[in-house]
């Protein structure tokens, strides 16, 4: 008996202790946010060490930049990999106490939510390389609440339509898409000749979404998004629902490949490449994908793009975790102040030598794309522009709609039980992050 | 906690040498013999040594576990700083969603599954390779090794055999001569049974190996005994090897059903919860609820685990050990 009192007594003990600690070890410090010093890019930094999170796609990205800058400044920079899934591994990490020095981040409000931007990251404001990016770019992305979190180092993906030319060629298309009918129509006219017109990947299941987000440009220039936002609007609505459910006539009509239930994101890039099928909605990480395949000449030759959406050429963008960096509050003055003055570096005198290590498009005027980049690439930057945010940029909560549509292709969801289920998580990410409206 | 340590497969071993050696009808200590005074046990078993294995369970298992039910009544999540106890609403908006139910349902059919075919192919498994012989030495090996292999390593290689332009198909459009292409992963009704398949497969060889222990329990007497009243195998095997396999039974059935409850890696490393979410286990959705930040909501899914695999073990556990009762 006294034996048993002795045992409750220490869970008692233990029980509390553990309740005393119930904090979130997450929380950093959330100190006012006073005017952020930038350091000059070539401040001496011997004896700093700085560590960057990388996703096992983008942990090479920044080789060109981290030599230049050790060399520059006696600073020594770490890129560590996160293995996927990248995003919740960080969170997860992040929400244990655990912070790089600066991370590949989505620079978009809902991921910057997720993050806690405001306690866990440094706010960019008057970053000194802002002004020097092309007009539309600047203000375009990495924003949440008036304050700047996130840098730009990529241009931001966009969703739109990659398409073999070569199969339009044979087919007798000369002109491309001008609005959504036209596309529909181009697809039904392909489908006569026996061309496959579109190609989906169901089993891969996140490229589902840009069907449907592709749709809905013209409302996402109107405020979509803040009124769904704001608990006004739901996916439920006329607007996204008919955008799902225009999505499953297309499938229903038979203009997507017959394997659409079982096929991948390779399968994808491989017919498009071949030809067995005309054209994919997709993002850049595609095209990073063809470009794996094949070489810069192949893909000039065969592949193009064109943004969509319901009333014109519009693209959809929606920025990825390769496009942007966040810089994280950790504590220690000096290393904040390091991090940002690497991404001035990397933004600054360094911007040069990566946008050529990387092949990629240049986001400044004052530095020139190299010539090797493919030209679908410098379409879909050319695109961006007039395009208009995607539900990943302008929501505050991300949902799992391509998980959705992807049971909808496979037969367990209705388009209605898509949107509702949508629709649910989305309000429970609301009231979590404590938005009104929810 | 018994239900526990059956379901962690870090403590099967230990379960393993308790049911395998556990004779019950041991001879009753003689009556002669004297009764260990207290204090005397005291010394040889002094209970300070429990004192680090109880420290490595208290940080590691309760304190854990503890923090599952505290977290589950707040709004832990990624998006503020604070955690505010919000009572049972995460419980009962969890309830009036459907997704949960449903993954509840996945679970207890996949751990169902796995129960069954675990133990079929490691009792076959047994009885096959029960002699001693060399072959069967190795054999027993070569069955253990997937045991031993990483889970997701299991998963991908299974992935890759499994798609529709995969090995098994190549295999089958070879024997057929006839081009097949069947999506073992991408049927909405048979996928699972496919998965089970694959997880009864990785741990097989352990259902065999304590099967094996099982059958080198029974006294040779009563084997011959039987084989002199002019049993068949079949007879041997229904009326007296099985029946005194129960404490192996016992072991094998509730650490693959509660087990498998537990079940993610292989899944999430074949199907992701696919197609149509047909497949998608509790520790699925909770693994992609905390990665929208719903910390809160993904312990209290976690508990809902810990709670139902609590409710099946202890009847299940007593059911079994019923069984026992021939010994």
């Amino acid at each position: 008996m006294k034996k048993c009192i002795r045992a409750t007594a220490l869970v008692a003990a233990a029980t509390s202790l553990v309740l005393a600690g119930c904090s979130d070890p997450g929380a950093g410090s959330t100190a006012a946010e006073g005017p952020v010093e930038w350091p000059a890019q070539d401040t001496d930094l011997a004896g700093t060490t700085l560590t960057i999170w990388a996703a096992q796609n983008s942990n090479t990205v920044p080789e060109s930049v981290v030599a230049g800058f050790e060399e520059l400044t006696g600073a020594e920079v770490e890129v560590e990999t996160i293995p996927d899934p990248y995003e919740q591994g960080v969170q997860t990490k992040v929400a244990t106490g655990d912070k790089p020095d600066l991370a590949f981040w989505q620079p978009t409000a809902s991921q910057l939510t997720a993050l806690n931007a405001s306690t866990n990251l440094q706010p960019l404001n008057d970053a000194p390389w802002v002004e020097s990016l092309k007009p539309e770019l600047q203000d375009m992305t990495g924003i949440l609440e008036d304050t700047r979190y996130a840098a730009l180092i990529t241009t931001p993906a966009v969703e739109g339509v990659y398409y073999n030319k070569e199969v339009f060629e044979e087919a007798g298309i000369s002109e491309l898409p001008t609005d959504w009918d036209t596309f529909v129509e181009l697809g039904r006219e392909l489908k006569g000749q026996g061309v496959t017109p579109f190609y989906e990947m169901g089993a891969d299941r996140w490229a589902t979404q840009w069907w449907v987000q592709v749709q809905l440009a013209e409302a996402a220039k109107d405020g979509l998004w803040d009124r769904v936002n704001a608990g006004e609007e739901k996916f439920t609505d006329e607007t996204i629902q008919g955008a799902i459910d225009n999505y499953n006539g297309l499938i229903e009509e038979g203009l997507f490949n017959e394997d659409i239930k079982t096929a991948t994101f390779e399968d994808q890039g491989d017919a498009l490449l071949a030809g067995d099928a005309a054209m994919v909605v997709q993002v850049n990480s595609f095209f990073s994908q063809l470009q794996a395949k094949t070489d810069t000449a192949e893909l000039n030759e065969k592949i193009g793009f064109f943004p969509i959406g319901p009333g014109g050429n519009v693209g959809t963008f929606i920025p990825d975790q390769s496009n942007a960096l966040v810089a994280f509050k950790t504590g220690d003055a000096e290393k904040e102040a390091a991090s940002r003055q690497l991404l001035s570096y990397w933004m600054g005198e360094g911007y040069g030598d990566f946008v050529a290590a990387q092949s990629t498009v240049s986001l400044q005027d004052s530095v020139t794309t190299p010539e090797d980049v493919p030209e679908a690439l410098l379409s879909v930057s050319d695109s961006l522009g007039d395009s208009v945010p995607s539900m990943q940029a302008a929501a505050i909560a991300n949902p799992d709609l391509y998980i959705f549509l992807a049971d909808m292709i496979q037969g367990t969801k209705t388009p209605e039980e898509v949107a509702q289920a949508t629709q649910d998580q989305f309000a429970e990410l609301a009231r979590a992050q404590g938005a009104t409206g929810f | 906690m018994p239900a526990l340590c059956v379901g962690t497969p870090f403590r099967k071993g230990t379960i393993m040498t308790a049911s395998i050696t556990s004779t019950r009808k041991e001879a009753p200590p003689q009556s002669t013999a004297p009764t260990p005074r207290p204090d005397r046990r005291h010394k040889d078993h002094p209970l300070w040594f429990l004192v680090p294995a109880l420290i490595v369970l208290v940080v590691f298992f309760f304190i854990p576990t503890v923090f599952n039910f505290v977290y589950a009544f707040t709004d832990w999540s990624s998006f503020k700083s604070a955690i505010n106890f919000i009572g049972t609403e995460n419980f009962v908006s969890l309830f009036s969603n459907g997704t949960l139910l449903n993954s509840l349902k996945v679970t207890l059919i996949y751990a169902v599954l796995v129960a069954i075919f675990q133990n079929l192919f490691g009792l076959i498994l047994a009885l096959l390779l029960e002699r001693d012989t060399k072959v069967n030495r190795a054999v027993r090996v070569a069955f253990f090794v997937p045991v031993i292999m990483s889970a997701l390593a299991v998963g991908y290689i299974f992935q890759a055999l499994l798609k529709p332009g995969g090995a098994l198909n190549g295999i089958l459009s070879f024997v057929s001569g006839s081009e097949v292409s069947i999506a073992w992963l991408g049927n909405t009704t048979w996928t699972i049974v496919v998965v089970a398949l694959v997880h009864a497969w990785k741990w097989m060889g352990l259902s065999m190996l304590i099967y094996l222990a099982g059958l080198k329990t029974i006294s040779e007497d009563v084997v011959e005994a039987a084989k002199i009243d002019g049993a068949s195998w079949w007879a041997t095997f229904r009326k007296i090897r099985f029946p005194l396999l129960a404490p192996a039974v016992t072991f094998n059935v509730a650490t693959a059903l509660l087990g498998s409850m537990n079940g993610f890696d292989i899944v999430q490393a074949t199907t992701e919860g696919g197609p149509g979410g047909t497949t998608e286990l509790l520790n699925i959705f909770i693994f992609r609820t905390f990665g929208q930040g719903l910390f809160a909501q993904a312990t209290t899914m976690s508990l809902v685990l810990f709670l139902t695999v609590m409710i099946l073990a202890f009847p299940l556990i007593s059911i079994l050990r019923k069984r026992e009762d021939v010994l």
